[in-house]
């Protein structure tokens, strides 16, 4: 079994709005793959859907062979999925230690993983004791994705990591997800074309809530055609100048 | 971190303390000493019992977004228990044994549920099975409590048994044990009814975990112990009680009533609240809804007249102490505090608000559970997204606010009368104590209950000295209310959203 995950047709309401209407993608193990689309294409649903934060109404989620659509975002999470949302969700009145505390599933997650949670991302181990509201942006972002580390999550959901970061802290984001990959598989919501060419392996691009286009990203970048159909504006927004 | 991200952190508090402490200097000088160390005290008096009532209400606004208009009620149900229990406890001795019962069969969902998950039952025929299951509990759960003497249980109380030499002569004669039995054990099995109901048989989204089966076998055996035992002890129980000393019944009255609070809280949560999530306004109106029932089942349980609960003999010896330490050994009513003759037990509910706002930042800042609160305050999303069952919190947090409503009421029980009123009232000052402090934060409602409290006796003062309309000290609070609000709209220590 080669997917971990595969998302067949989903369509999902967001109130009365119709937000995803067909949206199927697969992820390979130990690899990137990447969603590329418009603002308000249906990204970031796409991902609230497969972890059940906005339940799809039809279609299957299969996550490490079990179908998981229907069920509890709890319970999706504890089967090992980890979520790293836009604008750097951290918990503010929390210190970082206790940001990554609460994401143990078991006890003892975070003495097991915290050597390799502070090779990653050296600045939070000096930071551990301050409440999350005194981090700069990239510390946030470095703690959003650190704490979805801690577990041993098979399946990463990572989304914008670059939005409001500036170049520097978005190379160094940039290299933890690269050196994730290695051990776990990521999903990744990025609208920085740059970005998400040189980290994807593969893509699926959302377009008006429907998957359109997937593929190889090696085979993406050459062609310009579609980049500029679907993509036009967040390429030249993310330096589309290859 | 700097000074202005400090003095930004802590500036509602540096205001506030700076603000009592120069009131207190003016207080100090233009009252003299006694007057001002006697309005001092009440006012922490009151303000420790709306900390009671405010830090549950205030937690589980800020957790779970409900607005829980039955908490007043929970403070009387707090007060009503305690008394009862202090006083001739048989009400609560008898109904034991069906309450227990009933937690027994729910207890056992769980289990149900990996029982039931693989049937094959058609989708529409579900919804169909869950009512007809629900429809049946309550058809069986009536059977069991019909013919039982609810109103003669609840009276024995009403006459004090303390005035009688021996409390066994007290004692109300009581279903035999021959003809209890089937009581109980009819309500185990509407209990068992309901928790099928809840199991939602054959519906595989759900997932059922091995932890949960085995602590929720764990659980209803304890409870079928418990529930045989209370059936047993049914008689003898309430005896043994009163013949235990009078302090030590006080304590486990504090402890009972907590418990009775937080057991209907757990009940009020996944009842009522848990299948409303989706229409938060519906959560709100149940809500007082709750409060409306609870309110008149207790005037038709014990009429809607106001008792005075007796003060335990370590605060009711008659004189008064010299000193704190002189009370110690000789438990008078009064206390010297600073030339101001002062209740004793006034003093120890001080002392219970602040040993509660102590236990609550120990809970807050040094336990998982604590922490998951202070997030989920924030991010309810996202903690579910970490794999946290949050719904599983927001009935702790519940159980919690709860209990600590009912200890508040039983706390006041000695020293205001147990009435049907008493909910409302508190009610009030609750809502204006958690507004004043800010929403979801305990530490602003206990400096919020600490302006409030204050405010009230220094209100009373001067009503009394200027002979003003005692209106005054109530018009106060709401004072006090506007001008926070207009300075901070968030409340003191609320946060923007």
């Amino acid at each position: 079994m080669s997917h971990i995950l595969t998302v067949d047709a989903i369509q999902t309401y967001i109130g009365q709005f119709h937000i995803l209407e067909g949206v199927s993608l697969s992820v390979r193990r130990k690899s990137i793959t990447v969603l590329l689309g418009r603002n308000g294409a249906g990204k970031t649903t796409t991902l609230k859907s497969i972890l059940g934060l906005t339940p799809p109404s039809e279609g299957r989620v299969v996550f490490d062979g079990e179908e998981i659509q229907g069920k509890r975002a709890y319970d999706i999470a504890g089967m090992g999925i980890g979520y790293v949302p836009e604008h750097r969700a951290i918990f503010r009145d929390l210190s970082v230690g206790e940001n990554l505390k609460i994401a143990e599933r078991q006890k003892g997650d975070l003495d097991r993983r915290s050597d390799f949670i502070f090779s990653l991302f050296p600045d939070l181990k000096r930071l551990y004791h301050l409440p999350g509201d005194h981090l700069s942006g990239g510390q946030q972002q470095m703690l959003a994705v650190a704490r979805a580390l801690v577990p041993d999550n098979k399946l990463l959901l990572i989304d914008e990591p670059s939005s409001g970061l500036a170049p520097v802290l978005i190379e160094q984001v940039m290299e933890a997800i690269r050196e994730l990959s290695a051990t776990t598989t990521v999903l990744l919501v990025e609208q920085n074309f740059l970005m998400a060419s040189q980290l994807g392996e593969h893509y699926t691009i959302i377009d008006e809530g429907k998957s359109v286009h997937e593929g190889e990203m090696e085979e993406l970048v050459e062609d310009e055609a579609l980049i500029q159909q679907y993509l036009g504006a967040s390429v030249a927004q993310g330096g589309g100048g290859r | 971190m700097n000074v202005k991200q400090l003095w930004r952190e802590r500036s509602a508090l540096v205001i506030v303390a700076a603000l009592l402490i120069a009131l207190s200097v003016i207080g100090w000088t233009a009252m003299g000493q006694r007057p001002f160390v006697r309005t001092l005290l009440s006012g922490l008096t009151l303000g420790a019992l709306l900390f009671m009532v405010a830090s549950g209400l205030t937690l589980i606004f800020g957790l779970m977004d409900v607005l829980n208009f039955a908490h007043g009620a929970m403070f009387m149900v707090g007060a009503y228990a305690g008394w009862q229990f202090y006083t001739n406890p048989t009400f609560l001795f008898g109904l034991a044994p069906l309450v227990l019962a009933v937690m027994t069969g729910l207890a056992l969902t769980p289990v149900l549920r990996k029982l039931s998950i693989d049937w094959t039952i058609p989708g529409h025929w579900r919804q169909a099975l869950r009512t007809a299951l629900i429809v049946g509990s309550l058809a069986v759960a009536l059977l069991g409590v019909l013919g039982l003497g609810f109103k003669e249980l609840a009276e024995t109380a009403m006459v004090p048994s303390m005035v009688a030499a021996d409390p066994l002569e007290e004692a109300t004669p009581q279903e035999p044990l021959a003809t209890f039995w089937y009581r109980p054990t009819l309500l185990l099995a509407a209990a068992l009814l309901l928790a099928l109901a809840q199991a939602r048989p054959g519906d595989r989204s759900q997932v059922v975990h091995r932890e949960e089966v085995r602590r929720g076998l764990i659980l209803a055996s304890t409870l079928l112990v418990l529930t045989l035992v209370a059936t047993l002890v049914r008689e003898a129980g309430p005896l043994a009680v009163l013949k235990m000393d009078a302090n030590w019944r006080f304590v486990l009255s504090l402890l009972v009533g907590a418990l009775i609070g937080g057991g209907l809280g757990a009940v009020v949560e996944m009842g009522l609240i848990r299948p409303l999530y989706e229409r938060p306004l519906f959560q709100v109106l149940v809500t007082l809804g709750l409060a409306f029932v609870l309110t008149e089942t207790i005037q038709v349980l014990w009429d809607p007249l106001p008792y005075q609960m007796s003060r335990p003999p370590l605060f009711s010896q008659p004189g008064k102490a010299e000193s704190i330490w002189a009370w110690m050994t000789e438990h008078t009513s009064t206390v010297d505090v600073m030339g101001v003759t002062f209740p004793s037990y006034r003093l120890f509910i001080i002392v219970l608000g602040g040993v509660m706002l102590v236990a609550l930042h120990l809970l807050m800042n040094y336990s998982r559970l604590g922490m998951i609160i202070r997030a989920g305050v924030q991010d309810r999303e996202m903690v579910e997204a970490l794999g946290i069952n949050v719904r599983r919190v927001f009935t702790l947090v519940f159980v919690l606010g709860a209990g600590l409503a009912a200890l508040g009421g039983i706390g006041a029980a000695p020293f205001i009368p147990v009435e049907p009123v008493m909910g409302d009232r508190f009610m009030m000052q609750g809502f204006i104590t958690v507004v004043i402090g800010g929403m979801g934060s305990y530490s602003g409602a206990a400096v919020g209950a600490l302006l409030l409290g204050l405010s009230r006796a220094f209100g009373d003062y001067l009503a009394l000295k200027f002979s003003l309309t005692p209106a005054i000290s109530e018009a106060s609070t709401v004072i006090v209310m506007a001008i926070v609000l207009l300075v901070r709209p968030a409340g003191l220590f609320g946060r923007k959203e």
